[in-house]
């Protein structure tokens, strides 16, 4: 390993001064996850300081068991942290109860997951409005038309989930995360489970979010391809972030990731 | 084999609702049988004690067997037989016997409570044995049975009163007799010889005479030397043969109560059934995955039928040995509930046959066995492709069976139960019933049809009330309408037939109340309180009594007996054929055939009389147990519903034939201008002597019938409030496998922010749903069923259809927040599951 460690955020205030001044939108200071009891424990996550520039699109790599997945349950409030903190803008969730952690991800957080993102019982239009209707809110007619339209769900609204094809499906949990405006959307392997040109539609459309709408998302994945329509890319290898490349390309991010043993 | 039971066992847990379900079912058969048999061990028990050291009875014969609960109808034998009995050889001793109606007052001046049983007085016999005090001698003096002592806090020296059915006599407390209180006789006094022939009305005469033996002289050949020098309308019977006859009418008379029990056993049985089924069901489609794999692997369908049936068996099994053991304690809770009521058995151990058992866990595996086999054979029908992909392969074969044998069986149900209300068949009550249930089978099974729609019109407030949560509740319940539908059935068959009870117990009360209103022109009626019966009856002397009361104008007296043709026992009604029609107004042939009948002749139904093919002039051949068949003449029908039975008498004809000399009830008409307050006042003073003897105006009569009808209809709810437990129990255990099911999905909800609350409401709501499809349906068939079996019993005198609508919605209500209740422990169970587990669960 020839990398120097650094602190990101130093990388952050050289690439985007702008940032500087405001709370990144999500943060992990010295996050550490052990599983199983004291004898035969894993460090899933071994001291990761981590932030997450708002309106950023930042994709995180690392080999498998690096703890990209834990990282991304603990900042989304899913899991809960060993040592250390995590924060989604001025709330740190440790000092968070179940109910408390529970609105913080209906309210500010999004979730697209690799498989099995709706509810079966539900239509396409009522999965999208799902976390608005837990919260007993209605959506904002112009947002969720514009949402729609960006997904092209318009004439698919009324399928269930049995009648639409795989991409569909996760574009329906795209149109779900983002209609509530949260403050950042988790994403773990949205694309896994799709063939090449629907994970191209997915991956698009997430960039024509934070383009266009200023969105935040934070992205799981091992697929270079896909990492490299984000920002950023920060690498994980066992339970620490090793590295990070800004505006990566598939081929960067290719050889990156063959350098951590990936 | 034994691998594929494995993966049975590891849903142990999950089949715990399954074993519960039948557990109830069974614990409703086996403590039938063990109440039975310890009643039955009781009354023969008691019949054998009642026998006492005598060894053969000599008695009046009887031509015709009456039924338990009834002095037995016998004449006299004349206290100078005694002399020749003790004469015979191998005669060691013989007493005379004297019984009859003597019921004891406390010290308030209450008569104790009988409970409906025969309050017996007799003479003292030479083999009494005392607890303490001493055999009664002269007329001031009795001995009573030391339960009732104990109970009533009478001590030796204590004056009592004491009813006879000619006087009210007062005695002193000389002796405690050791045999208790028991089924035969609620109480019992004992006076010495003469005393008792006086206050009992036999003077001169014994009713019977107990023989004992001399060593080495069987019963048997006792019995035969006396036969032989015996006159015919006399005979000698061993005391073993008088025990069976007694204990033998004493099950004939509560025979009734098992089949009863048994029918309400079948329904717990037949909605676990549907619990059951459904289970099975749910497991086989959860395991689609598992018995592909086992079938790609070279599993026979055989193999994999047996496989699910195995498991049925080891379910019935648990679940019956449960039910067998629970029945135990259930039966004996109910026999130390007796006691505590006053029907004291004599012997406490409850009775258990190896017989209770077997039938038991039979049922309950038989039951179980049947209910997984649909379930059973759709696990071979899973391609062993389509379930690997994860696709619900087998979701929707044999759908077309099921439809076609659901609308059999509902079609034939409705034809059936419409032939009953129609009135055609012998029996159309009971063809209504046997409709009914091919009509429930049917429901259930077309209900699929349906569910998904209903439960989106009746979860409809619940998600305009809970918003969200409700709403995903609902969408769940639709999903899988066969799920719902056959959960909900069973609870529609539970409320179903409560809501029936309901309805028949509102429409035989308003009928009975309609035929008061409509008949009844006595101003009194008077009757035995307590549960009455033909022994405790309103006495003779009472009569006398209202007669020479100058505010009463007319006294006119019912009694009733049995009888016998060919053979099977039949009841009447004994009227004054002068004064019955001023006090009961009926229709006009009705009445005028009572005025017309005389002493020789006989009423009869209109619909009994054209059973038999009678017309009026026949011959009808009424066998009585004292007299012997006699032929009456059929002198006219009736057909109104104020008469209680079929048959019909004058009272001189009953005198003649019956030494039952108590009335059922006596009807008083008050003089021209007595106000009802002021006769009342005068009769009550008129019977203060006879305080077991109550005297009802209309609104009372209406009451009392009421509250008869709620004594018979209450236990019966309870008993159909077990097969609603069960379909409850059905409700949660469905929820508890769908939330298995459904793992995944309850990870995401609470992943994209649905907080433990929305979650407990949206499995509640689930709950909700299903039990309220149940109960709705249910309702719905209760108003029919309801309809059709009061239409059914118009010639039992029901004459009005009543729904009682607060009270089905009251149900209904009840029902529904019964299943959301159902529903708490399977939400509790989901909201407690960790959201990571659950989003990564590969199910």
């Amino acid at each position: 390993m020839t990398m120097l460690m650094r602190a990101p955020t130093t990388d952050t205030e050289t690439r985007y001064p702008y940032l500087v001044s405001s709370v990144p939108a999500a943060r992990a200071v010295n996050a550490v996850k052990l599983y199983g009891n004291a004898e035969t424990s894993v460090r899933a996550l071994d001291g990761v300081n981590v932030d997450f520039a708002p309106g950023c699109f930042t994709a995180i790599m690392g080999p498998s068991g690096s703890g990209k997945s834990t990282l991304l349950h603990c900042l989304a409030g899913l899991d809960t942290l060993t040592s250390g903190s995590v924060a989604i803008g001025e709330t740190i969730l440790g000092t968070l109860r179940e109910r408390q952690l529970t609105r913080l991800r209906r309210d500010r957080v999004g979730f697209i997951f690799q498989a099995f993102n709706l509810l079966p019982t539900l239509t396409a239009a009522e999965n999208i409005t799902l976390p608005l209707a837990l919260a007993g809110r209605k959506p904002d007619p112009d947002w969720y038309d514009t949402v729609v339209d960006v997904v092209g769900l318009r004439d698919r609204l009324g399928h269930r989930p049995a009648e639409l094809s795989g991409g569909q499906q996760q574009r329906v949990a795209a149109a779900r995360a983002l209609v509530s405006r949260p403050e950042i959307i988790f994403a773990d392997e949205p694309t896994g489970n799709l063939d090449s040109r629907a994970g191209g539609e997915l991956l698009a459309f997430m960039r024509r979010a934070v383009d266009a709408f200023g969105q935040t998302i934070v992205m799981v994945t091992h697929d270079p391809v896909a990492a490299a329509h984000a920002d950023r890319i920060v690498f994980l290898a066992d339970g620490q972030v090793v590295d990070e490349m800004f505006d990566p390309t598939a081929e960067r991010a290719i050889d990156h990731m063959k350098q951590l043993g990936g | 084999m034994r691998r594929l039971l494995r993966g049975a066992l590891a849903q142990g847990a999950r089949l715990f609702g399954t074993a519960l379900a039948v557990a109830l079912a069974v614990t409703l058969v086996s403590g039938t049988f063990i109440l039975t048999d310890t009643v039955n061990a009781a009354f023969h028990q008691a019949s054998a004690d009642n026998g006492g050291t005598a060894d053969v009875v000599v008695r009046s014969t009887s031509l015709f067997a009456t039924q338990a609960n009834s002095l037995p109808e016998r004449e006299p034998v004349p206290e100078s037989l005694l002399s020749r009995v003790t004469s015979i050889a191998g005669v060691k001793a013989a007493w005379t016997a004297v019984q009859g109606y003597a019921e004891l007052v406390d010290k308030q001046g209450k008569p104790i409570d009988a409970k409906g049983l025969p309050t017996v007085g007799s003479a003292v016999t030479p083999d009494v044995a005392l607890a303490a005090g001493r055999a009664p001698t002269g007329p001031g003096e009795v001995a009573i049975d030391a339960e009732t002592a104990r109970k009533n806090g009478l001590q030796l020296g204590d004056r009592i009163k004491v009813l006879f059915s000619g006087s009210t006599q007062e005695f002193t407390i000389g002796g405690f007799l050791q045999a208790a209180g028991d089924v035969v006789a609620s109480t019992k006094a004992i006076f010495d010889q003469v005393t008792a022939q006086r206050v009992l009305g036999v003077e001169g005469k014994v009713d019977a005479i107990p023989v004992q033996a001399e060593p080495g002289v069987s019963a048997e050949t006792l019995r035969a030397r006396i036969n032989a020098v015996l006159p015919d309308q006399y005979e000698a019977v061993t005391t073993a043969q008088v025990a069976r006859e007694s204990a033998e009418s004493w099950t004939k008379a509560v025979a009734f109560l098992p089949t009863a029990l048994l029918i309400f056993a079948a329904v717990a049985l037949l909605v676990g059934a549907f619990i059951i089924c459904n289970t099975f069901s749910i497991l086989v489609a959860q395991r689609a995955r598992e018995l592909a794999l086992l079938r790609s692997l070279g599993a026979s369908p055989g193999q994999l039928t047996a496989s699910v049936l195995c498991e049925a068996v080891a379910v019935g099994l648990v679940g019956s040995l449960v039910g067998v053991a629970a029945g135990f304690g259930a039966a004996r809770g109910l026999l130390a509930l007796f006691g505590r009521m006053g029907f004291q058995l004599p012997s406490a151990t409850a009775v258990f046959l190896p017989r209770t058992a077997v039938i038991g866990v039979a049922a309950g595996v038989v039951v179980t066995v049947l209910a997984a086999l649909a379930p059973a054979r759709r696990a071979t029908q899973v391609s062993p492709v389509g379930a690997m992909s994860g696709a619900d392969g087998a979701r929707t074969h044999g759908a077309g069976g099921r439809l076609v044998v659901g609308a059999g069986a509902g079609i034939a149900g409705l034809a059936t139960l419409l032939t009953g209300v129609l009135g055609g068949g012998a029996r159309p009550t009971i063809a209504v019933g046997i409709g009914a249930v091919g009509m429930l089978v049917g429901i259930a099974l077309l209900a699929p049809l349906v569910a998904g729609r209903a439960a989106r019109i009746v979860g409809a407030p619940l998600v305009r009330l809970f918003g969200e949560p409700a709403f995903l509740g609902r969408e769940n319940a639709m999903r899988s309408p066969r799920r719902t539908a056959s959960t909900a059935a069973a609870l529609m068959i539970g409320i179903g037939l409560v809501g029936v009870v309901a309805i028949l117990a509102a429409s035989v009360k308003a009928s009975a109340s309609r035929t008061v209103d409509d008949s009844l022109r006595a101003d009194f009626v008077l009757t035995p309180t307590g549960l009455g019966g033909a022994v405790s009856g309103v006495p003779p002397a009472v009569v006398d009594r209202l007669r020479a009361t100058p505010a009463v104008a007319t006294v006119s007296e019912i009694r009733g007996g049995q009888w016998g043709l060919d053979g099977r026992t039949q009841t009447l009604l004994a009227v004054d054929p002068t004064t019955v029609t001023a006090m009961h107004e009926v229709d006009a042939a009705s009445g005028a055939a009572v005025r017309r009948l005389d002493d020789a002749g006989v009423l009869v139904r209109d619909t009994v009389a054209e059973r038999y093919g009678w017309r009026v002039g026949d011959k009808v051949p009424m066998t009585f147990a004292r007299t012997g068949t006699r032929n009456m003449v059929l002198q006219g029908t009736f057909s109104t519903n104020a008469v209680r039975t079929d048959f019909v008498i004058t009272l001189g004809a009953y005198k003649a034939n019956y030494a039952q000399i108590f009335a059922l009830s006596v009807d008083v008409a008050l003089a021209p201008g007595v106000t009802p307050a002021a006769g009342r006042a005068e009769i009550e003073r008129a019977l203060a002597d006879y305080p077991v003897v109550k005297v009802m105006d209309h609104a009372q009569v209406i009451a009392a019938q009421g509250d008869q009808v709620d004594r018979l209809l209450v236990p019966v709810t309870a008993l159909l409030a077990l097969s609603v437990v069960i379909a409850l129990l059905g409700i949660a255990n469905t929820l508890a496998l769908s939330i298995h099911e459904r793992t995944r999905e309850l990870g995401l909800l609470r992943a994209i922010g649905m907080a433990r609350r929305q979650l407990r409401s949206m499995v509640r709501s689930e709950a909700a749903i299903i039990a309220c499809l149940g109960a709705s349906l249910g309702i719905v068939v209760a108003v029919f069923f309801g309809w059709a079996l009061v239409a059914s019993m118009r010639a039992l005198g029901v004459t009005e259809l009543v729904f009682p609508i607060a009270q089905l919605a009251g149900l209904a209500g009840l029902a529904t927040v019964a299943g959301m209740l159902a529903g708490v422990l399977p939400a509790r169970k989901a909201a407690g599951l960790a959201v990571l587990d659950a989003i990564s669960s590969d199910r």
